[in-house]
């Protein structure tokens, strides 16, 4: 079952200079139990998307969609509050820099026991909601693999470490069993033993739970493990989306194959201390940005027709927006 | 010959007052032993509180060790002759955009550095920089912009000026790789090798990155907890690292 579908969603900022386009209609759809990972580099509207999702935005941005639907409902013709209601049951989202967003004036124990939904204290008798909450939250720390229960709650943010604050974010996220769960950027502070750790975590709510999850991050590389399809984004335009195993195998968009191609890792013949191929040249500001394709100065193969911004085609389950794609001989076209 | 850099049994303990009387110790490096030569990279991997970052401050003169060596070809380097050689030695910070001086353009920045290192004339100084500035793609123009200007890849590429502008032996990249995003990173990946192979520099590279590690060292180095677990080729360690927590380290890439 489709849980989100958004179509065409653009989000805009009014500056001095005029209007910035940050997010240019993009495409984003997500089943139940699936997990999506969504690349690009920094500026190129990711955490924008998410915030948009989560209805988060700052008021100054507009956002615009053609449909923006959660389980069949659209989202942006419903009144405020019920938007609200909607995605608080629904929709939870781990920030970036996990230490920064929680607050650093409260004892871990009681963010966490604040983040136990109301429904779920519902039927208890009201002396007993705070010993309730409380078994909660530890046993919402088990869950993330934090053993010792009683130092954490205890202690404040920055008492904790990266790694740790991490897991409670998460701890905090899964509080109210939410269908999608967002990770924007969640494996960049920390280290690699944690990294797949909390990869694993992620992967067995998926699993267990049947949580969707958007897993948002600069590398490919550490997206392209754990999941099923994946979106590329460059400068607030969806370059392709597919199939994780596909896209990877037969990129049809030339960014995405220069960024598979910049990996030593995903490059088996490449030889030690061999160049890597890079595009030149740098990501455009969002107050230069290019017309048509914004890859257009940076791509290899651009012409005359790139000055227009490309349709998203279609072919099978792949999705890529590029006037001159790039088509591999074993295709079976 | 004998080697670039040679490290034998280097260590550093922080002391921290616990009281008025009392104090604790801190052992970020205990004993590291390890040698560089000219045109090859170490990369050094470990978790924070490794003492990766410890290792290059003593290596680069900014904190003083508490035992050991550091022979630098062939000679002793005491740590109260920093300022001759801290020109065979250059460190990059992690973030290039918050190491600049916003308030100076780039031609004062790499002035400044040319002025205290070296005896050049400021013509001499002035031909110096542009040649830098030209050998990592940059433009003359570039100098008289603020650091503000510039996005991030070529931020980076200042600091990197700023590195080379001394003719350095060996460079640390002190977790300099890891802010970049994946395109730029490529580009400077590149321009490091490139540069790797005309000068022959010798690079320090500290990083968390395994897969760039395996693509760009040739020598490798596990810390944890200021321990030297495995050091070896960087094939030899990824393929049997001996200890438990440089094993766990390893898979945690494949997984």
């Amino acid at each position: 079952m489709q849980l989100l579908d958004i179509r065409n969603l653009t989000l805009e900022l009014e500056t001095p200079d005029g209007i910035v386009r940050a997010v240019d209609r993009v495409n984003l759809s997500l089943k139940e139990g699936e997990v999506r990972g969504l690349v690009g580099e920094s500026g190129s509207g990711k955490s924008l998307i998410a915030k948009a999702i989560m209805g988060v935005l700052h008021e100054r941005w507009h956002i615009t969609a053609d449909r923006f639907s959660w389980c069949g409902e659209d989202l942006m013709r419903l009144p405020y509050r019920r938007q609200r209601e909607i995605i608080s049951r629904d929709i939870a989202m781990i920030y970036q820099e996990p230490s920064r967003s929680m607050d650093p004036t409260a004892l871990i124990g009681e963010q966490l026991a604040e983040s136990v939904p109301d429904h779920l204290v519902e039927g208890i008798s009201w002396w007993q909601r705070g010993y309730f909450r409380r078994k909660r939250a530890i046993n919402l720390l088990h869950k993330v693999g934090i053993r010792d229960h009683q130092s954490v709650l205890n202690s404040y943010p920055y008492q904790l470490s990266e790694g740790v604050c991490q897991k409670i974010s998460i701890a905090m996220a899964i509080a109210k069993d939410p269908k999608l769960l967002i990770a924007d950027e969640p494996t960049t502070a920390l280290e690699s033993t944690t990294q797949a750790q909390l990869f694993r975590l992620l992967a067995s709510f998926n699993q267990l739970k049947g949580t969707s999850i958007l897993l948002i991050s600069h590398e490919l590389e550490t997206v392209a493990k754990s999941t099923d399809t994946l979106s590329v984004l460059y400068c607030g335009q969806l370059v392709e989306a597919g199939d994780t195993a596909t896209l990877l195998q037969n990129p049809r968009h030339p960014y995405t194959d220069a960024l598979i191609r910049s990996v030593p890792e995903f490059q088996p013949d490449l030889a030690f201390k061999q160049q890597l191929y890079a595009l030149h040249g740098s990501i455009p500001t969002l107050q230069h940005l290019p017309i048509g394709c914004r890859l257009g100065p940076r791509c290899p193969n651009a012409r005359k027709e790139c000055v227009k911004t490309p349709q998203l085609e279609r072919h099978h389950n792949h999705f890529y927006s590029c006037h001159f794609p790039i088509l591999r001989t074993n295709d079976d076209e | 010959m004998s080697d670039l850099i040679e490290v034998r049994n280097l260590g550093k303990t922080y002391r921290k007052a616990t009281g008025l009387f009392n104090h604790k110790e801190v052992v970020a490096l205990a004993g590291v032993n390890f040698t560089l030569q000219s045109g090859e990279t170490l990369a050094v991997v470990g978790e924070t509180g490794s003492g990766k970052s410890t290792l290059a401050k003593l290596l680069v003169g900014i904190e003083q060790p508490d035992q050991g060596e550091i022979w630098y070809a062939g000679n002793q380097i005491n740590c109260s002759e920093y300022r001759k050689t801290n020109q065979f030695i250059r460190y990059i910070f992690q973030d290039a955009a918050r190491s600049l001086n916003p308030n100076q353009k780039i031609a004062e920045i790499l002035h400044a550095v040319l002025r205290y290192s070296t005896v050049l004339s400021f013509e001499q100084r002035e031909q110096k920089i542009s040649q830098t500035l030209r050998l990592l793609g940059l433009l003359n123009e570039h100098g008289n912009y603020y650091p503000h200007m510039f996005s991030g890849g070529q931020l980076q590429r200042v600091a990197l000026a700023r590195a080379l502008i001394l003719d350095p032996k060996v460079l640390i990249l002190d977790e300099a790789l890891t802010a970049l995003d994946p395109s730029l990173r490529a580009q400077i990946v590149n321009l490091l090798l490139e540069l790797q192979q005309n000068t022959g520099i010798a690079y320090l590279l500290i990083t968390n990155q395994l897969r760039l590690v395996r693509h760009f060292a040739d020598q490798t180095m596990v810390l944890h907890r200021g321990q030297c677990l495995d050091y070896g080729p960087t094939p030899d360690v990824f393929a049997n690292p001996t200890h438990e927590y440089s094993r766990k380290l390893m898979n945690s890439v494949q997984y």
